[in-house]
This record gives C-alpha cells, structure tokens and sequence, in this order.
C-alpha cells in the first residue's frame, strides 16, 4: 500500500478549473500551480523503505532559499523499557493524507517556507531503520527550524497514525 | 432514523473484534449518542471512552456532532506517528 500526493492547496480544493476535466494533465498542472502560487509539498505514506539518499538527490533548492533543515525519525530498540524488534505503524490513510494537508497548509501561513516533504512509512519497521522523514526549505535557519518542529508536533497529535512495538 | 458506518482503529479493532460494524439511530443523535450504543454492544470499549478519538470522513468531530445519514464515523485511540 503505498500513496503519494503533490498538489498545490488550490488545486486540492478544487479550485482549479481544470484538475477533473483533464484528467490526463492533473499532475502537469498541478506542478506547474505550485510553482506559481506557493510552498512546494510532497507527501509519501508508503510501505516502502525511506530511501534517504534518493529524497536527497531529488531535492529542489530556489536560489533565495538559505536553509534546509532534514529529520530522520529512526525505530528505537527499546519501547518503555523492553526491548523490541521493530515497531509496527497503522494509518487511517485518506485521513491522515488530509490531516496532513492542512497542517501543511497552517505552515504556510505561518512561516515562509518554500517546500516541505515529508514521507512516512507504515507496516512494519525493524529497529535502526526510519519511519519518518521530513524536509522543510525557508530563506532563513529560524523558520526553517520552527516550522519542522511544530510539523512533527502536529502531526503526533493530530494525523491518525498509531505504532505497535513487536517484541 | 439514520444508518452510520463505524470504523474502528488501532486496537480499537481489538477491544470491539470487528473492524467495521453498522448503527441504525434515530434521527438527530449525536456522536455520543452513538458512543453510548457502541458501548452496549461492545463493552470493552468502554474504558477507552474518555481518550477515544471521533471522525466522520476525514474530519475530527466533538461529541455533540450531529450525525446524518450516510455518515462514515471512524473511533480511535489517540495518535502516535513518527
């Protein structure tokens, strides 16, 4: 199971005027909204391994943009004290995918950020390995900063995703 | 009276040992209205009751929110990603 979303909010709000009549061009279109009206995201909830190197190469990086700031979440191998093998993530997927639009959407208004890309994976992740990735783009360290703080925050207590710790 | 689907999350599957189940209520009950229903018939998820988590769609709703017709209500614990 695997979903990957890139829109810009106008368009997943249908604003658009031509995101249903020309189905063929959405992404098209869409990428080239972004890159006129706002901050750039990217959103992967996926079952596949975070392939950190691979966000890396693909990074983007306007000119006036002077800070970027990465996190890496990482499988720890003690849960409460025991120790633990992997830990197992659940989403209620069409719902964290909006939970997490409008976080992204809050973060625009607050911070002036140029891109954020953030992929999180479920199912199973052994110990070691990462279960989150997030990348925020701004012109200067403060909001870069803040704004990736305050995105993790958010998203622990508002996007419907749980963890099990297997033994 | 109106039909709901509930979907549950989490171990919320576990406590009610199903994954989705469906509630015929009469017309202008709320989501706690619903609750107090659930937990008749599934008593485990009762102690879960003051931290359990409501959304119809994709949207979070208070106890007070008034259910239609057609509602897909989703119950569960509170989050943990990362």
């Amino acid at each position: 199971m695997a979903m990957k979303f890139r829109s810009s909010r106008r368009c997943r709000e249908g604003k658009g005027d031509f995101r249903f009549q020309i189905s063929d061009f959405r992404f098209q279109i869409s990428d080239l909204r972004m890159q006129i009206s706002g901050m750039k995201r990217e959103l992967a909830i996926t079952t596949e391994v975070i392939d950190e190197a691979a966000l890396l190469r693909q990074r983007a990086l306007p000119d006036d943009m002077g800070a970027v700031v990465c996190f890496l979440g990482v499988v720890r191998g003690t849960e409460e004290n025991r120790t633990i093998r992997a830990i197992e993530y659940e989403a209620f997927q069409k719902m964290a995918v909006h939970q997490f639009h409008q976080l992204f959407d809050e973060m625009e208004q607050r911070w002036p950020v140029a891109s954020v890309r953030l992929a999180h994976r479920i199912g199973v992740v052994p110990v070691r390995e990462p279960s989150l990735w997030v990348e925020v783009i701004a012109p200067h360290r403060s909001e870069a900063f803040a704004a990736c703080q305050w995105l993790i925050d958010e998203m622990k207590r508002v996007v419907p995703i749980w963890k099990k710790p297997l033994a | 009276m109106i039909n709901v689907t509930v979907c549950f999350h989490s171990y919320f599957k576990d406590l009610a040992g199903a994954a989705q189940t469906t509630e015929a209520l009469p017309l202008g009950s709320t989501a706690a209205d619903l609750l107090k229903r659930l937990h008749q018939r599934f008593p485990p998820l009762l102690a879960m009751n003051n931290s359990t988590l409501v959304a119809v769609g994709v949207e979070y709703q208070g106890r007070s929110y008034v259910l239609r017709d057609g509602d897909e209500v989703s119950l569960f614990p509170p989050v943990q990603g990362g």
